[in-house]
């Protein structure tokens, strides 16, 4: 009783360091040491996957390889990077994200500002009817069909319209709108801004935290996204890297599927694949840890009603 | 009543666009319905006067004519526009006529994207490389092709030469029918069977090849106990070690079953296991009857011997489980002696063992599969994947001209003349034929009929024929004549493949099912938790988690359980109608 009252004297004095409790320093260690292995069970793969990627296949294939290159060499990212159409995928992809994520950005919040406003006429037909099309779609083979109709296969479009609008993340943006001050559009408005001029030049400027969580959630959607190319892009030469990537690992696995015809087998060496991986995965991982802190802003500040 | 008037309004959106769905195309359907095929052949005779093209061994079309086909696009050797200005594809249509409008799709997701656009509507006339049409037959969008093959004189001429009636009536459905027009194999060939390490066994003192005549799996046992002390006494390996350790036998390869391994092994013993467990019930040519291979003395016997494998130390358990590039980094390193290999794999397992132990440290040697209760190789069908032909080309091109499409199909995938083209390309440019042998034309080397680059270190000097041009590619040039289907086998595997035929005889065929949809139904309700049962009991059974002794009659009971009894009386009944 006496130690807890101590306690609660020194919590509330600012400045003065609390001594923690025995069971409390044991209970950080054991939770430091959970971490530590949770950590070395996340990093060991994708460690084990650089490693490969830097070593040569006879290494790989003796089993050699763990966490540390065996047989250090470069040769796989220069073929890899050199021949074969790698780096088309890639360009790809590049193309894909950037442009797949400025327009849907931007739809996005041209459909959620207006959804924001209680004055507008319909809202709360418009709002449902939104929210609708998350729980029920059209299916794969409507969408087949429309995009064939529209003949729009093996295009550029093919790949991003079909996703360029989240619902969920239009109703993440809606929250973040309706809890900004009204008063600031007020104010833009009586200096003679149009609905435009305000969305434009007052509410977007004011809306970066939401914008930047909207463009890293569809910048990874779009990056690894390979069930649009699956469906509508039999051309090679438009292929993003995902679908690449997805390819050479099944086909390496159904190698030996037991209806193919064995002529038909392929096999592509561990470090190639490996390789690839690491090259798709490394721009993601590059750019999350400078934006990752958006990841849960945006979420809390699309979950704040105003 | 906001809210009523908000569902109101859905629910009339939901009905206005379900009607829009049903389009103008049903009411065309209602004034001129498509004809039934019986309709169809009614009036073929009238057709067959005053053709544009002639027909035959050979075809050509007097008019340009296209058909769309879908193309199974493998990564490792993908199709080039090259391919249609001077490759396989011009050259089919400057002997032919025919221009086909090719819709590509990577190999890996064929068989989900042509199931995508024949539900869509939107499938191609020719859909070739189709290993299993059932799911769409019912959906009227195939042809039931088996009512046009009159119309089509290789293929008929080959199903008379190699009595191939009784293959065919294996995947004729109910109806009488078949919808897929099968690659068809003069004799079969077992692709799949053991590679194992000769210099090993020589060490050991076996010689596989003096015994593999007759041996059985007991001798395969007695061997690989020889080779294994060898292996320990030189310090290869431990006593604790296995050195069997199998692929395509794990979870995603082996699907659960024990594939490849229980397969090869149940034939010889006269039962479905592993990849062939949906075969669990076999028919009995004697009594004329079908019956539960799982339960029978047959069966026991089997997973007795499988399991001895794995008690004796020789076959790791994890065969069963594993990826199996586990499996062939073991043999590569030299940890195990002997694996399943088919004849598409012998070049990487050779170039895997090269970079594991270098060239000139080992000796491989394809063996005949060891023997059982019977002398039966695991291979029985005469059949391969086939070509399925879709509605909308009927509907399309009108009768007519959908005969001479078919004409020109039976040219392209049953003639000699396609046949060659297709796997060896032009005489005297990428192959010449030398003392009666088809030998590839100097600058050329081709991966897919096993001609690998004889000067790898110079990737100028020669070309590969097949990703030039497209030539030996998967989707046309299966089955055939023997000697078409081997004359660019390796010495090595035609060797092989004689002992085969010399060794082992062939199982008859099972007669087909001719079941109704309903009874196919029941079939499925029934066989699925049979098969899972057996699989999991098998399992069990042989890596030794259960005694076979003593829960044998435990494991028959399950299978009663499981209406073994009902399924194997329901096939009965549909055979005795």
């Amino acid at each position: 009783m006496k130690i807890e009252t101590t306690d609660k004297k020194k919590t509330f004095k600012p400045g003065v360091k609390v001594k923690d409790s025995w069971q409390y320093r044991v209970f950080k260690v054991i939770n430091v040491i959970i971490m530590l292995i949770i950590c070395a069970a996340t990093l060991y793969p994708f460690l084990y996957l650089v490693a490969q990627s830097f070593s040569s296949e006879a290494a790989i294939i003796k089993g050699q390889v763990s966490i540390f290159p065996v047989d250090f060499n470069l040769t796989t990212y220069r073929s890899v990077l050199m021949k074969g159409d790698f780096l088309n995928y890639y360009k790809n992809t590049i193309l894909y994200a950037v442009i797949g994520t400025f327009f849907s950005v931007f739809f996005s919040a041209l459909l959620a500002y207006p959804l924001s406003k209680s004055t507008l006429r319909l809202n709360k037909f418009f709002t449902p009817f939104i929210i609708f099309t998350m729980y029920f779609g059209g299916g794969m083979i409507p969408n087949y069909i429309l995009m064939t109709s529209l003949g729009l296969r093996n295009t550029t479009l093919s790949f991003i319209l079909p996703g360029l609008i989240g619902t969920y993340y239009v109703l993440l943006m809606k929250s973040f709108f309706q809890s900004l001050p009204h008063e600031l559009e007020e104010a833009g408005e009586i200096d003679g801004l149009s609905k435009y001029g305000v969305f434009f030049r007052i509410v977007l400027p004011i809306s970066k935290p939401i914008i930047a969580t909207m463009v890293l959630f569809y910048m990874a959607g779009y990056w690894s996204n390979w069930f649009n190319a699956f469906l509508y892009l039999e051309d090679r030469s438009k292929w993003p890297v995902a679908y690449y990537l997805r390819q050479i690992i099944i086909g390496a696995s159904t190698s030996a599927d037991p209806g193919a015809v064995s002529a038909e087998s392929m096999q592509v060496a561990a470090n190639i694949k490996s390789c690839s991986m690491v090259l798709m995965a490394v721009p993601i991982i590059c750019v999350y840890p400078f934006i990752q802190k958006y990841f849960v802003q945006g979420m809390m500040l699309g979950g704040v009603k105003g | 009543m906001k809210k009523k008037l908000l569902s109101s309004l859905l629910a009339v959106t939901m009905v206005v666009s379900l009607t829009a769905c049903g389009g103008d195309k049903g009411t065309e359907k209602t004034s001129e319905p498509a004809p039934s095929p019986e309709a169809i052949v009614s009036s073929e005779e009238e057709v067959v006067e005053q053709l544009d093209y002639e027909y035959g061994e050979h075809f050509h079309s007097e008019t340009p004519v296209t058909y769309s086909m879908s193309f199974s696009d493998a990564s490792w050797y993908p199709m080039t526009d090259q391919w249609k200005s001077e490759g396989v594809f011009a050259k089919i249509t400057e002997l032919t006529n025919v221009t086909l409008d090719l819709t590509s799709i990577d190999s890996n997701d064929y068989n989900d994207k042509i199931a995508l656009s024949i539900n869509a509507g939107d499938a191609p006339y020719i859909i070739p490389k189709t290993y299993d049409e059932s799911m769409f037959v019912d959906g009227g969008a195939i042809v039931p092709v088996s009512k046009w093959t009159e119309f089509m004189p290789n293929f008929t001429n080959f199903v008379e030469t190699y009595d191939m009636q009784a293959d065919l009536d294996t995947i004729t459905r109910n109806d009488g029918n078949f919808y897929r027009l099968p690659g068809m194999l003069e004799k079969p060939l077992q692709d799949y069977t053991f590679i194992i390490r000769k210099d090993l066994f020589d060490a050991a003192g076996v010689d596989v090849a003096a015994i593999e005549k007759d041996w059985t799996y007991d001798d395969l046992y007695d061997a690989l106990v020889k080779v294994k002390a060898y292996m320990v006494s030189e310090g290869m390996c431990s006593e604790s070690d296995y050195i069997w350790s199998d692929l395509w036998c794990g979870q995603e390869s082996g699907q659960g079953s024990g594939g490849n391994l229980l397969k090869l092994m149940g034939f010889s013993y006269g039962v479905g296991s592993g990849w062939a467990v949906n075969d669990c019930i076999q028919f009995d040519q004697e009594k004329n009857e079908w019956y539960l291979s799982s339960t029978t003395e047959n069966y026991k016997q089997f997973v007795t011997m499988a399991n001895k494998f794995v008690e004796g130390g020789i076959l790791d358990p994890e065969t069963f489980t594993q990826d199996d590039s586990t499996a062939t980094n073991k043999f590569f390193r030299g940890e195990t002696a002997i694996m399943s290999v088919n004849r598409g794999q012998i070049a990487t397992f050779e170039s895997g063992l090269q970079e594991g132990l270098g060239a000139g440290n080992y000796e491989t040697y394809l063996c005949v599969t060891p023997t059982g209760t019977n002398n039966y190789m695991a291979e029985n069908t005469r059949l391969e994947n086939g070509v399925m032909i879709s509605k909308k080309a009927y509907d399309e091109l009108g009768e007519e001209e959908f005969i001479k499409m078919l004409r020109f199909v039976d040219w392209l995938f049953y003639s000699d003349e396609a046949y060659d083209l297709i796997k060896w390309g032009i005489e005297g440019e990428t192959y010449n034929v030398v003392d009666g042998q088809k030998v590839l034309a100097d600058g050329w080397f081709c991966g897919g009929l096993g001609y690998g680059d004889p000067t790898p270190e110079d990737e100028t000097d020669n070309k590969d024929m097949r990703l030039e041009y497209g030539y030996a590619g998967g989707n046309f040039w299966y089955g055939h004549r023997v000697d078409q289907m081997t004359d660019n086998f390796t010495p090595e595997l035609q060797d092989y493949n004689e002992r085969v035929a010399e060794y082992r005889t062939l199982r008859a065929l099972n007669p087909a099912l001719a079941s109704t949809a309903d009874e196919n139904e029941q079939i499925n309700l029934w066989k699925t938790p049979l098969v899972d049962n057996i699989n999991t009991w098998t399992l069990n059974f042989v890596t030794g988690k259960k005694d076979i002794e003593a829960e044998w009659d435990t494991y028959v009971q399950s299978c009663v359980d499981a209406n073994a009894d009902n399924l194997v009386n329901l096939y009965n009944e549909i055979n005795a109608r």
